[in-house]
């Protein structure tokens, strides 16, 4: 349970007790309690992964839990589907914005009204007079005639919560709803907010952004890997202590790596620019250089120009400008790994095959040699210890953990000289994942080879700060794609966190 | 070697065949009890007809099962390459007016020349048929199935323009060409029938793509870039356009084949309805037969049989033809029931299999 807070007087609002959830192999909440009580802005907060999203989703209907209680003003209530959700007063703000561009705003808001005369009539006078009372009420002011695609995106998301306040809920959950917002909108946002509150009703909010949380809220649940951390007030926290609690472990109490000596440079990236799926500039003026026998880290949050980065190391992508110097053949571990890394409806073999059908070793001519992918299949299997019934399973019946081990040890075979490795533990449970870093850095440090080699070259980009601090000789942070050199000096998370998540002074870019 | 059977296969492969005939086979005797008929005679008609004498088995079933084992090649080939060709029946139609107008061009060439100039021709003719919705696909995004669809309509209206036009008899009453002479016909495979030797090249071609499939790079890049093109471009480093390329070419070739086979083989002329829907009969055969060529064979031969005794069926039970579009389209249906319980089956299995196996992890 929670401390007591402002008005545990009263009955929470929502209350969470032992909620679990499980997606195959992944333990997404792990026994999560939770209370929100009237008249208080509660932030939910963590790293991504943490479990927020999918809390969200239980709450609003969408993910029915494995186990646990979900009480609803002090009655237990079911939340098989959205429209139980719905009745029992929790209205959800989405983080992306669900109305109809052609449409007006009261058109839009009407729609989300179950009217009366069988659907067949929308009430728009009805709602016109609502939105009028609620506008004045919330200080949400919109023009209900506009049509929405006129509107700029703070103002569509004004209609969005109107559209979800419209039905009066007594339970707001927004997810977060300032990554759309200026920096002057969020202010105005967050006076909405507390107004919404101070009328009795209970605001959820998921954020990620430090400073913003304890601008505005009352309490503050911190989950980390499927579990709350911490749940408290928010005037006895600050920055950094939220920022620790986010991110984790004390990492001085941890094994520093051993610094090792680097041997030939392998890759040299100078002054490289790229553009992302959608045509943004995703990289600039990245400079790097990766050396045999040492862990390079970039740490930063998803989205930063992380997956372009790690698909220009790969080889499989080029820069838009600057010059790349990569080795002929580059191992990778990308995030994705169902997506990207594995075929799941495939067997071990054919999962080991499809990055090897370059190598000539693996081929006749046009034809596979199968015989010698699955004695390197089954020897892969032995080295790395991937637990698995037999060769001939299906990728997805193996546990993460498993499939990981699998992954890294196929791009071995592809590459002895660099491995590159995108979120590599994500998803993962703790003992899965120390295994992968054990893993990686056991390979950094090997001695050489019997093929006369120096231990490859390793590149960690990682969203997960304990391992990249863990893990890396030397460590960057990529940040709206540029590339921040970490002084070995200032190797500590609260520095790294700050320049991760960029809660200081410099966020205003 | 090292590779099994069923890790060619994309769907559950024979379970999920088996299971799907069960499914057809009560169904359909349950809605031909529905409809007052009785299943007993009609089952004997229809087993009797395709296969009660070697007249009907050569003549008419094994006939009839070339040009679907040809199209059912086509489809299943794309469709492991994650290719929704739908267009086989009127990549059939192109290879049947290339076929028919090279028979009757150049007739007078001896056969070892002609017939092989046919099947050349027919196939080139099947593939460019298949070139304007690859080419959609790849430089424009356009999704295939619609496009091949399209192209269906297309070839149907130009067999039409072509036979009253361009193409038709000499005499000019009847909309169809002349028959083209007997050196462009194919040799028969069992001398005294109406089997042609189609119907080795189809079981030729069965053979190579399941070889192809599981042996060669190509072949197993196909079904990569099928399976997760996400994957096969960045972990498998495919160039995944130029497989799709290939492999849209190759399987407008198979049915433009199947064009050849019908009017070299068997009508020896063109006509307006010359296929009764093989190319679309085809999509059934194909993920009947777990998209295995080999299946794709012997499903061909067992709607070859279904084809050929639904003639016998009408005469001797009353039961209309259309009964058997009826029931490969249910087939259809079954596959795709039989496999989606194939998939919940395994995986509630590997559920409980799991809590076990992830402390390993």
């Amino acid at each position: 349970m929670t401390d007591g807070g402002a008005d545990s007087a009263s009955p929470p609002s929502v209350e969470l007790e032992a909620i679990r959830k499980r997606f195959g192999p992944v333990v997404a909440l792990d026994g999560v309690d939770l209370a929100a009580f009237p008249g208080e802005v509660h932030a939910l907060v963590g790293e991504n992964g943490a479990g927020k999203t999918t809390l969200m989703g239980v709450l609003s209907g969408v993910v029915r839990a494995d186990q646990g209680v979900i009480r609803i003003a002090g009655r237990s209530v079911r939340l098989a589907k959205p429209r139980d959700a719905w009745a029992s007063g929790i209205g959800m703000v989405h983080q992306h914005l669900t109305l109809v561009p052609e449409l007006t705003v009261l058109e839009n808001v009407a729609l989300g009204v179950r009217s009366a005369a069988w659907g067949l009539r929308l009430p728009f006078d009805q709602v016109r007079s609502r939105l009028e009372a609620l506008s004045h009420e919330t200080g949400l002011s919109v023009d209900p005639d506009v049509v929405v695609e006129r509107l700029s995106v703070g103002e569509r998301q004004r209609v969005e919560i109107l559209k979800v306040l419209n039905r009066d809920p007594r339970v707001l959950v927004l997810d977060e709803p300032t990554s759309v917002l200026a920096p002057r909108e969020v202010e105005e946002f967050f006076h909405v907010l507390r107004g919404l509150a101070y009328e009795g009703r209970t605001v959820l909010l998921i954020a990620h952004k430090i400073d913003e949380i304890l601008a505005v809220a009352d309490r503050i649940t911190v989950l980390r890997g499927g579990r709350v951390v911490h749940s408290g007030a928010s005037h006895a926290m600050d920055s950094g202590s939220l920022a620790h609690l986010m991110i984790g472990r004390d990492v001085a109490a941890r094994e520093l790596p051993q610094p090792s000596e680097p041997g030939a440079e392998l890759v040299r990236l100078e002054g490289v620019s790229a553009r992302g799926s959608r045509g943004e500039v995703a990289l600039s003026d990245v400079h790097l250089t990766v050396r045999r026998g040492e862990i390079v880290g970039v740490a930063g949050v998803d989205g930063n120009g992380q997956r372009e980065l790690a698909l220009l190391l790969a080889g499989a992508e080029s820069p838009e400008s600057g010059s790349v110097q990569l080795p002929d053949t580059v191992g990778f571990v990308p995030a994705d790994r169902m997506g990207e890394a594995l075929v799941p409806d495939f067997d071990l073999t054919q999962n080991v095959a499809l990055a090897l059908t370059d190598m000539p070793k693996y081929r006749r001519g046009a034809l596979l040699r199968w015989g010698r992918l699955r004695s390197a299949t089954a020897r892969l299997m032995d080295r790395h210890g991937v637990g698995a019934p037999s060769l001939d399973v299906r990728a997805w019946m193996l546990s993460g953990g498993n499939q990981q081990k699998l992954v890294v040890g196929r791009e071995l075979i592809r590459s002895q000289a660099l491995l590159i490795a995108h979120n590599p533990t994500r998803g993962l449970d703790v003992a899965a994942g120390r295994f992968v870093q054990d893993e990686l850095r056991r390979l950094s440090r090997s001695t050489k080879e019997a093929d006369g080699e120096d231990p490859p070259g390793i590149v960690v980009i990682s969203s997960d700060l304990d391992e990249v601090l863990e893990l890396s000789d030397r460590l960057f942070v990529l940040r709206k794609g540029r590339l921040l050199t970490v002084p070995e000096a200032r190797r500590t998370r609260e520095f790294v966190g700050a320049l991760m998540l960029a809660y200081d002074g410099d966020s205003g870019e | 070697m090292g590779i099994r059977v069923n890790r060619v296969l994309r769907f559950g492969g024979l379970w999920v065949a088996l299971a799907a005939l069960l499914i057809t086979g009560v169904v359909a005797v349950g809605a031909l009890v529905a409809g007052g008929y009785d299943p007993g005679v009609a089952l004997s008609a229809l087993v009797r007809g395709a296969a009660g004498s070697p007249e009907q088995l050569f003549s008419v079933t094994l006939v009839r099962s070339v040009p679907l084992i040809l199209t059912g090649l086509a489809v299943a080939l794309a469709f492991r390459a994650g290719v929704w060709n739908i267009g086989a029946e009127g990549q059939l139609y192109a290879g049947a007016i290339a076929g028919v107008w090279v028979g009757l061009a150049a007739g007078d060439l001896p056969g070892w020349i002609v017939v092989p100039l046919v099947l050349l021709v027919s196939s080139t003719a099947g593939a460019v048929w298949a070139l304007i919705p690859t080419l959609m696909r790849l430089r424009l995004g356009v999704y295939e199935v619609i496009t091949t669809i399209l192209m269906n309509f297309v070839a149907i209206q130009l067999v039409g323009y072509m036979v009253s036009g361009p193409l038709q008899e000499s005499r000019g009453v009847f909309p169809q060409t002349d028959a083209i002479s007997a050196s462009a016909r194919l040799p028969l495979l069992i001398p005294g029938t109406r089997l042609h030797i189609g119907f080795a090249v189809a079981l030729l071609l069965g053979a190579a793509l399941w070889v192809v499939l599981r042996s060669t790079v190509f072949g197993f890049r196909l079904q990569v870039v099928g399976q997760s093109p996400a994957a096969a471009r960045i972990t498998g480093r495919i160039d995944g356009a130029r497989v799709i390329f290939v492999t849209f070419l190759a399987s407008g070739g198979l049915a433009g084949l199947a064009g050849a086979m019908e009017v070299s083989g068997r009508t020896f002329a063109l006509y307006e309805g010359l296929s009764p829907g093989w190319g679309y009969t085809a999509i059934a055969v194909a993920l009947l037969a777990g998209l295995h060529p080999m299946g794709v064979v012997g499903v061909g031969i067992l709607f070859g049989a279904l084809e050929g005794g639904a003639g016998a069926m009408q005469r001797e039970a009353g039961i209309p033809e259309a009964w058997v579009s009826g029931i490969e389209a249910l087939v259809i249906l079954a596959v795709l029931a039989a496999d989606q319980g194939r998939k919940w089956f395994a995986r509630t299995r590997s559920e409980r299999a799991r809590p076990a196996e992830s402390s390993v992890g």
